[in-house]
């Protein structure tokens, strides 16, 4: 395969099959190594949590692979861990994700353990009762981390009552809360193959494998799946400011505020906006550039808009983790170039840089099995389409310096922002005495 | 067990390895799956090249290569990154120091003009070096601000006494805080010489083309003097050491380390198998046994990499409700001193064999995975370790493992760190808890 322009890559040889009872398989035939990378994605998520019930979905998919109906979690852990492969569960807001990486030897085995744990997981009391206990310790464990802690603060300041508010894996009480008949009635509800994508990517055959998906998930019944509703949220009018003391080395501040959906027509744009204000190779982007190239006053400093974008509205992000002595320099530095890049035209050069930059780098997303099944699913829950790997260049070429303009003046504020400071800093923005 | 599915050497197949006259080790390696090309140079020196006093050098140095050389003027490394949609960045272990860059396949040559001018020409300006200095505090800082970060500091410079293995790779603050452009600028020219590095490109080139190139940028570049061999070796444990961090979390951490052997050493393999069969996956013998039956911890791992000297075996956990560090430390001693005595399954072991020829394969589909193993154990060893790895990873006996369990992982040859809370949870966390 050879590139036909700058870092313009064919698009993949996608195979689309649908089962009768609805669920969909994305197939990519990928020889260039012996593996194997199967992921089934179920389109729920915490954002359906019930508030009193937040940690739900999470739970759900952590305790996927803890038991089915068939095999113990010990005989599922050992059945696959014994080829050398790996079954990973997991969740976010918008999707349960269960993943067997293996060699293309044991493909049979993958299908076979991922329907199992997705068609009869048993979620057993005690393995609940673990895992709730062990949510718990981790939310603790992660309020070390003042980044965390402060991420999490943001989120609570920038969502108000919407559901992504909150930490995706809930609160101390709503875990508590949550019952074996919860999880089940969860699992009933969206389980469902006409709910689920499959996506395969490796070393096989796709008339090999197709009779193996029949096999293993053919009997699965479908249904229909009503998804609760909710609110929109709110863009915020005002300035929303809270510090949070931790003895601290140094001082993680947040400042940003609601973002865009990842079906916004103006994505591009400010994916281009992105990474001209904080993102790029190296430290080209303005912020970057600004605090920790010229002023030294970071290891890590950031912003970005599209990064969060999703099913609902991401935040607009600039982050920096600075010494406590910095906080107004750096904070008014992050304020000064978002205020800079709403006020002032980018310069053609940067229009030119950065689109180079993304076109050019967009083939580094598709290197591996694992990076092209995770684009696989982009692609069918934002309706991307599979030649979008050719049509992407074309997007961030067609943005022009005017556009950036318009859309950093429609998406981005440099007055009613929320501001979230975690360290060495009294609840009323003053630095502690004494901060290490 | 079953025999493995591919020999390791799949990973050296196609990989030619050419000397340049000053010294310069180039190696190459076409892949041409995807129109992408990963260059990396590896420089043999890390924090264990450094002296007392002066920690943090190599690590401090790595930043500097990005603040400008006589042609690339300050950020244009990274703009000609940018304008050409490509990836950079560097690390630095104890070991060594590596720099990337990864490009499409018609434009990734920019990466050897780089790399040729920054192995002679590298700027410190003052200016510019004293701004960097403050980027490094920070990092240093954003460190000592994670647990695991603070606790594995004190835990390394407590089981090393002597071998500069002991010394942070970011530095120690005041080391750091004292540096100097002479110093730093005298580092570099002890050390980055084409004689004392590899030149690793991995992707969609042609060979011979490529290495015309660079025998024409590196080609000239004169050899330095051999660097210092580092003559420090660190003396036997002869008895447990333990220390006790306080910190502000409420959630106990214990880390223990146990001196091991040099990647050269045959007991390296069977130490590998050991770290697999304890804790990588949710099969292994510590989390069926702790996180599993006890439920006295949320995470345990084990850890053993191949380093140039002999260095540690990890074991670390983190304790979950009321149960305390004491416990969680008897579990692990337990157990080891079981897999001394009895040994491993046969089933445990065809398990972790399986485990880590598989993760062999699966962690190196991307170009820059296959240059940063080509020139990592290059740059530690040499490739031939590469050809006989799984070879000698399949030959590991349960004995082996036995013997390896009771000549390191025992009391006189152990540290144990301990991170406890210094009683300041503040009144906001609280708060924040019961959110």
């Amino acid at each position: 395969m050879k590139p036909t322009d700058l870092g313009v890559r064919r698009a993949f040889d996608v195979h689309t099959h649908l089962l009768p009872n609805g669920l969909k398989v994305l197939l990519v035939e990928n020889p260039s190594i012996p593996t194997v990378s199967l992921t089934a994605s179920v389109f729920t998520g915490a954002r359906y949590d019930p508030e009193a019930k937040a940690g739900l979905a999470i739970m759900v998919s952590r305790l996927l692979d803890e038991g089915t109906a068939t095999r113990t979690s010990l005989e599922i852990a050992d059945a696959i861990e014994s080829v050398g492969g790996a079954i990973e569960t997991d969740g976010s807001f918008e999707r349960i994700i269960a993943t067997a990486s293996v060699l293309n030897k044991d493909v049979d085995l993958g299908l076979e353990l991922l329907a199992d744990l997705l068609i009869r997981p048993m979620f057993p009391q005690e393995f609940v009762d673990k895992e709730k206990e062990r949510t718990l310790a981790e939310i603790q464990s992660a309020q070390d981390r003042p980044q965390v802690v402060a991420g999490w603060a943001f989120n609570e300041l920038v969502y108000q009552d919407h559901p992504l508010h909150r930490p995706s894996h809930g609160y101390p009480e709503t875990v508590a809360r949550i019952t074996r008949p919860d999880l089940l009635d969860f699992h009933s509800r969206f389980f469902v193959p006409n709910n689920v994508l499959l996506s395969m990517v490796g070393d096989f055959r796709v008339a090999d494998l197709l009779p193996e998906v029949q096999k293993f998930f053919g009997g699965w019944v479908s249904k229909p799946v009503v998804f609760p509703q909710y609110e929109s949220p709110l863009k915020q009018t005002a300035k929303r400011t809270k510090f949070i003391t931790m003895p601290a080395q140094q001082l993680n501040i947040y400042l940003g505020h609601l973002g865009i959906s990842r079906t916004s027509p103006d994505y591009y744009a400010l994916q281009v906006l992105d990474t001209i204000l904080g993102g790029g190779a190296g430290f080209t982007a303005r912020i970057p550039q600004r605090l920790r190239d010229e002023l030294g006053l970071a290891y890590t400093t950031f912003a970005s808009i599209t990064m969060t974008a999703g099913m609902d509205p991401g935040r607009f992000i600039a982050f920096i983790g600075t010494s406590p002595e910095n906080m107004k320099l750096a904070t008014e530095g992050l304020i000064n170039e978002v205020r800079r890049i709403i006020e002032e035209p980018v310069t053609a050069q940067e229009l030119q840089d950065a689109q180079d930059y993304l076109t050019g780098s967009f083939v580094f997303a598709f290197e591996s099995s694992p990076q092209i099944a995770r684009f696989l699913i982009h692609a069918e829950v934002y309706g991307l389409g599979f030649d979008y790997v050719e049509k992407y260049p074309e997007y961030i070429r067609s943005v022009t310096v005017e556009e950036i303009s318009r859309v950093a003046r429609k998406y981005l504020d440099s007055e009613n922002y929320t501001l979230v400071v975690v360290g060495p800093v009294a609840e009323d923005g003053n630095l502690m005495n004494g901060a290490e | 067990m079953s025999s493995l599915v591919i020999p390791s050497a799949f990973a050296t197949e196609d990989v030619r390895r050419t000397v340049l006259s000053n010294g310069l080790v180039v190696l190459t390696k076409e892949v041409h799956t995807s129109p992408i090309v990963t260059s990396m140079i590896w420089y043999r020196v890390g924090s264990r090249n450094e002296e007392m006093g002066h920690t943090g050098k190599s690590h401090f140095l790595e930043h500097m290569l990005f603040k400008g050389t006589e042609r690339f003027k300050k950020g244009e490394i990274d703009l000609l990154t940018l304008k050409n949609g490509g990836g950079n960045n560097a690390f630095t272990s104890h070991d060594f120091t590596a720099y990337y860059f990864s490009f499409a396949a018609d434009r990734w040559e920019v990466a050897l003009d780089i790399e040729a001018d920054r192995m002679v020409s590298c700027a410190f300006e003052p200016e510019e070096f004293e701004a960097e200095k403050k980027v490094v505090i920070e990092e240093l800082k954003t460190g000592l601000d994670s647990p695991w970060g603070l606790l594995l500091q004190e835990l390394e410079a407590a089981a090393f006494k002597i071998h500069p293995y002991r010394n942070p790779i970011v530095g120690w603050l005041q080391d750091v805080e004292r540096a100097t452009v002479e110093t730093q600028q005298a580092y570099y020219h002890r050390y980055y010489h084409p004689n004392n590095a590899t030149l690793v490109v991995v992707g969609d080139f042609d060979t011979a083309e490529v290495l015309k190139k660079i025998d024409r940028l590196f080609g000239s570049i004169p050899s330095g003097p051999e660097p210092n061999r580092m003559v420090l070796s660190e003396p036997p444990q002869r008895g447990e050491r333990r220390l006790v961090v306080r910190w502000r979390s409420k959630v106990p951490r214990l880390a223990i380390a146990y001196h091991a052997p040099e990647i050269a050493h045959q007991d390296t393999y069977a130490l590998q198998v050991l770290a697999v069969v304890l804790a990588e996956g949710k099969a292994s013998r510590l989390y069926q046994r702790m996180v599993e039956r006890e439920q006295t911890v949320t995470f345990i791992s084990a850890e053993f990499g191949e380093s140039k000297d002999p260095s540690l075996f990890h074991i670390r956990s983190e304790a979950r409700g009321d149960h305390s560090i004491d416990e969680i430390e008897s579990s692990i001693n337990d157990e080891l001193a079981t897999i001394a005595k009895t040994g491993v399954t046969a089933h445990e072991l065809d398990r972790a064999k399986h485990q880590i020829e598989a993760h062999f394969i699966l962690s190196r589909e991307r170009t820059l995975d296959q240059a940063i193993l080509l020139g990592q154990i290059e740059t530690l060893y040499g490739l031939d370790y590469i050809d006989s790895y799984l070879q000698r990873i399949n030959e590991v006996t349960a004995a082996d493992i036995s013997h390896v369990c009771a000549r390191y992982l025992n009391e006189n040859n152990r540290t144990v760190g301990q991170l406890l809370s210094d009683g300041s949870a503040s009144a906001e966390e609280e708060e924040l808890e019961a959110d």
